[in-house]
Order: C-alpha cells, then sequence, then structure tokens
C-alpha cells in the first residue's frame, strides 16, 4: 500500500474514532475542563513557590511558566497520537491485539491509528493561554526564525515523548505488562522535566539528556527561545532536539518491530 | 467486632506482599518525587543557610518527612479505584455484607499502608536519613506528638479521600472534581511547600481549612517549627477536622447508601 492510501486511512479511522468520543459530550468537556485544572494547580503551585524566592536556579516564575506550557504543547500532541501505546498490555492479555495482526495494513500503523484521543484539547488551550501570557511580560521577541524552530521543537518533543511510550508499550511483547512502567518511568520524568534541568545533580541531568532524552522535549528548546544559560551542556543543544526527536522515535520503532515478531498470542 | 474489622487489615496485609512488583514501583515513583523536592528546595536556599527564619537543614527535613507520609498515605486505597467500585457496582454487593463499608476500608487500608511502610519506606528512609545532614528530633516527647499528628492526618486525609471517591454516585464524569482534589491535597496541605512560605492571604485560607492537618502539622512538629503549647493547639485542630470530615463521610455515604437501596441495586 502506498503512503498516501495509508494518510487516507489513518484520517478515516481517526474520524470514527473521534465521532464515537463525540457521542459521550459530557464527558469530553468534563475531562477537558480537568486537565485545565491540574495544570493550573501545578502553574499556581509554581508562583506560591517563587513568591518569597523570585527565582529558582535563575529561572523567573513567566521562565518556568513557558519552560512547562512547552512541555505540555508537545504532549497534547502525544495524547493523540500514542499515549493508547501506554495500554497495549491490556490488548494483549484480552487477546484483542491478535485482530491487529491479521488485517493487511501495518500493525504498527494500526494500532496507531485505533485511537485518536480529542479530549488533549486541554492541553492546547492551556499553553497557548500561557504562550500568549508569558510572551508579553517576557518579551520574546518572536520571529520566523523562532516560530519555525518552536513548531520544530514541538515535532522533536512529540517524537521523543511519543518514543519513549512505544518503547514502554514494547515490554508488553515480553512480559505482559506495559502501563505500570508508564506509571513508574514515564510520568515521574515528565514531572522532573516540569522544572529546569540546572537543579537536579549532574547526574541526573545527563541521563535525561542522553538515557531518557527528556531534556530535548523541553529544558534544551527553551533555553534557546528564551536565551537561557545551560551549565554542562553545550549552549547549540537546544538546535538538536528535532534530530534527537527523530532518531529516538526510529530506535523505538525498532524495537516495536522486534519486540512484535518476538510476541506469541496469549491465546485467551 | 474489632476483629472482625482487623481480620481485613490482616488479609490487606497478606495480598499487598502478592503485588511485589507494585510496592517496588511504588516506591520508585516516591524516591523520584524526593529527588525533585529536594533538588528544587537546593535551588530555592541558593545556597544560603536559612531563609524567612527556617535552616536550610530543617526544611530539607521538612520534605523528606513529608515524602516519608506521602508515601504512607498513598498507599491506601486510591481516588480513582474508589470510583472505579462505585462506576461497576462493587460497592453495592458489598452493602449487603454485615459491616459497615468505611470502616471496612480504613481497615483494610491499615493492612497495605503496614506492609508497605514495613517493607519498603521505613527501611529506605532510615537510611535515608543517615546519608543525608537532616535534623531528628531531640526529644521523645516530640516522637509521641509527631506520631499522632501523623496519624490524625492519615485519617482526615482518608475521610475526605473516601468523600469525593463517593461524589461519584452522582456524578458520572468526574473530571474537575478529583483534580481539585490532588490540587488540594499537594498544594494546600502544605505537602511540598511549607505553609509559612505562601502569601500571608493564602496560609490565612490554608489555615481556616482541613489539608493543613495532613501534612504540615505533622512535618512542622517534626523540624521543631511548632513546639510548646502550639503543640496541643495544633492536635487540637487535626482532631477538630477528623470529626467534622468524618461526619462529612458518613452524611455522603448514608446518601449514596440510600441512593443504592432507590434504584434497587
Amino acid at each position: 500500500m502506498g503512503i498516501i492510501k495509508y494518510i487516507k486511512l489513518y484520517f478515516r479511522l481517526v474520524s470514527a474514532g473521534v465521532r464515537a468520543q463525540m457521542q459521550y459530550r459530557f464527558a469530553f468537556i468534563m475531562r477537558i475542563v480537568g486537565m485545565i485544572t491540574a495544570y493550573t494547580g501545578t502553574a499556581v503551585t509554581m508562583w506560591v513557590m517563587l513568591y518569597q524566592f523570585q527565582q529558582l536556579g535563575s529561572w523567573n516564575f513567566y521562565e518556568m511558566l513557558f519552560l512547562f506550557a512547552f512541555s505540555i504543547l508537545s504532549w497534547g500532541f502525544c495524547i493523540i497520537l500514542f499515549f493508547h501505546f501506554r495500554s497495549l498490555d491490556t490488548y494483549i492479555l484480552n487477546g484483542t491485539f491478535d485482530r491487529f495482526l491479521v488485517r493487511p495494513i501495518h500493525p504498527f500503523f494500526h494500532f496507531m491509528a485505533m485511537k485518536f484521543d480529542v479530549a488533549s484539547f486541554g492541553q492546547f488551550i492551556f499553553s497557548i493561554f500561557v504562550f500568549i501570557w508569558v510572551s508579553g511580560v517576557l518579551d520574546i521577541g518572536w520571529n520566523v526564525e523562532k516560530f519555525l524552530f518552536l513548531i520544530a521543537a514541538t515535532i522533536g518533543g512529540v517524537l521523543i515523548q511519543g518514543g519513549l511510550l512505544v518503547m514502554i508499550s514494547a515490554i508488553a511483547f515480553w512480559t505482559t505488562k506495559s502501563e505500570q512502567f508508564y506509571w513508574v518511568a514515564m510520568y515521574p520524568a515528565r514531572n522532573l522535566t516540569y522544572y529546569p534541568l540546572v537543579i537536579y545533580p549532574k547526574v541526573i541531568q545527563w541521563i535525561i539528556a542522553f538515557v531518557i532524552p527528556f531534556g530535548f522535549v523541553n529544558y534544551f528548546p527553551v533555553s534557546v527561545i528564551l536565551d537561557k544559560d545551560v551549565p554542562f551542556f553545550p549552549s547549540y543543544i537546544g538546535y538538536l532536539s528535532p534530530l534527537v526527536g527523530v532518531i529516538f522515535f526510529t530506535i523505538a520503532y525498532f524495537i516495536w518491530m522486534f519486540g512484535l515478531n518476538h510476541y506469541k498470542s496469549t491465546g485467551s | 467486632m474489632l476483629k472482625m474489622y482487623m481480620t481485613f487489615t490482616k488479609k490487606a496485609f497478606i495480598r499487598a506482599g502478592a503485588y511485589r512488583f507494585e510496592v517496588w514501583s511504588r516506591l520508585f515513583s516516591n524516591l523520584i518525587f524526593l529527588l525533585m523536592w529536594s533538588s528544587i528546595w537546593t535551588a530555592l536556599y541558593a545556597g544560603n543557610d536559612e531563609a524567612g527564619g527556617v535552616s536550610f537543614q530543617a526544611m530539607l527535613t521538612y520534605i523528606v518527612v513529608s515524602q516519608f507520609l506521602s508515601g504512607i498515605n498513598g498507599a491506601g486505597t486510591p481516588l480513582w479505584e474508589i470510583q472505579e467500585k462505585v462506576r461497576t457496582g462493587d460497592i453495592s454487593l458489598e452493602l449487603m455484607r454485615p459491616f459497615d463499608v468505611p470502616t471496612r476500608y480504613l481497615f483494610a487500608d491499615f493492612g497495605s499502608v503496614a506492609f508497605y511502610m514495613i517493607t519498603a519506606l521505613l527501611p529506605v528512609y532510615v537510611v535515608l536519613f543517615f546519608i543525608f545532614d537532616l535534623s531528628l528530633p531531640s526529644t521523645m516527647h516530640t516522637w509521641i506528638f509527631f506520631i499522632i499528628s501523623a496519624l490524625l492526618g492519615f485519617l482526615i486525609r482518608y475521610c475526605i479521600e473516601l468523600s469525593f471517591g463517593l461524589l461519584t454516585f452522582w456524578l458520572v464524569e468526574t473530571g474537575g472534581v478529583e483534580d481539585i482534589f490532588y490540587f488540594s491535597v499537594s498544594l494546600l496541605s502544605g505537602s511540598v511547600i511549607p505553609l509559612w512560605f505562601f502569601p500571608s492571604w493564602l496560609e490565612t485560607i490554608a489555615m481556616y481549612l482541613p489539608f493543613q492537618g495532613i501534612y504540615f502539622i505533622p512535618n512542622a512538629i517534626f523540624v521543631g517549627e511548632i513546639t510548646g503549647s502550639d503543640l496541643y493547639l495544633s492536635l487540637g485542630v487535626q482532631f477538630f477536622w477528623v470529626l467534622i470530615c468524618f461526619a462529612i463521610l458518613r452524611l455522603i455515604w448514608r446518601k449514596a447508601a440510600n441512593k443504592v437501596v432507590v434504584q434497587g441495586g
């Protein structure tokens, strides 16, 4: 099947999913409200934290808010595209994963297109609101280059976080467990990156930069946009974000395919 | 009567032992959050020995104790599980049995909390206290007040969390509601930022709410920020909130139980 056909198919599958979700309109709106409440809660916590201290490792409240919102923006796209990967274990245990293997479509693609979580509007509303507000306060000086970089870095961030979700889901092929690994590894890692990495011990900074490359999701690119120092790292490191995303996601894809070849149905 | 409820505690203790992976993963993420908050406070103090009259050592101890207590509070039945029990109707099956459901859940929580505390939290946090230069209470007196205060905090949190969970009987979608709960328990309880660093208007609000009884009071007692006659006052405040929250829980529970009967299960 050609790539055009795949894209057409993706939108067909997705629009079916969206229509299904819109049947529960109240649930849909409440989830968005819930998301915005939760993120606002974190933002308020940051504000209270800096009320007396003004600065966290040379970052002020607005810079930190920008850093936080940047992470939430790419996470919003990530939820749409990849968030359901974490529950691959449920599909395997119930035996419903097998249907992805018997159809004449690429199984990775099919699994990815199966769900399209529209509730991530909450993430978009929150992050775009923060961008507009903070841009006014911090005098960021948006121009075409900066804006293009923002888009490229967001794509990088989506690929890095999506890549980790894909890797976590691949664990299920061997152990029939994946959702728990999301809550053990990815959820805390995401929380760490809500704050500037410079505050952590060097070992942790190094791990978040090169092992689970979440530093490239927000800290490094935001440092470029806001013109902040990144101690212990070369100043150009933020520009590598899209590249890191592509490489990390490719690795994740191959691990997933490798796991798929290893997979034997549970026979349930 | 008590013997029957203690059986639930024992069962929960044994059941927790069967989920070894859960225990390790929970401990791991607890320690990641400890790393996060201790790094944040180290950076906020920025090398100063004290800020706002509180020493850096006391602040670090505050965070470590807080993280320990949040490990304990998080080891019981989580909010989403209560909501799930209401949605699936599991909870109505329990109504037919000859015990009081909120009490049974509380005693079951004692079991899972005890297992998690003995096998994971206590050993790790004892080591942490030795590795890092943290301040331990110097008198037996303070230790006793801390333990009572932490226990009262646990009961306050339990009553509030179960009450929020039972709201699922009326609300089909609990999106915004549970996030308000998590926000209140994390910020207004002083679990990550002590109330004395709040803007004064917010501190006043927090002082009049039950959440400070969950983390702020026990933490502050541990690091010696609450002393003398204030100790009795603080425990009195906590005790007051336990009674109020318990009364609210009973009220919600009675309404919820009636609702089930009206719908015929």
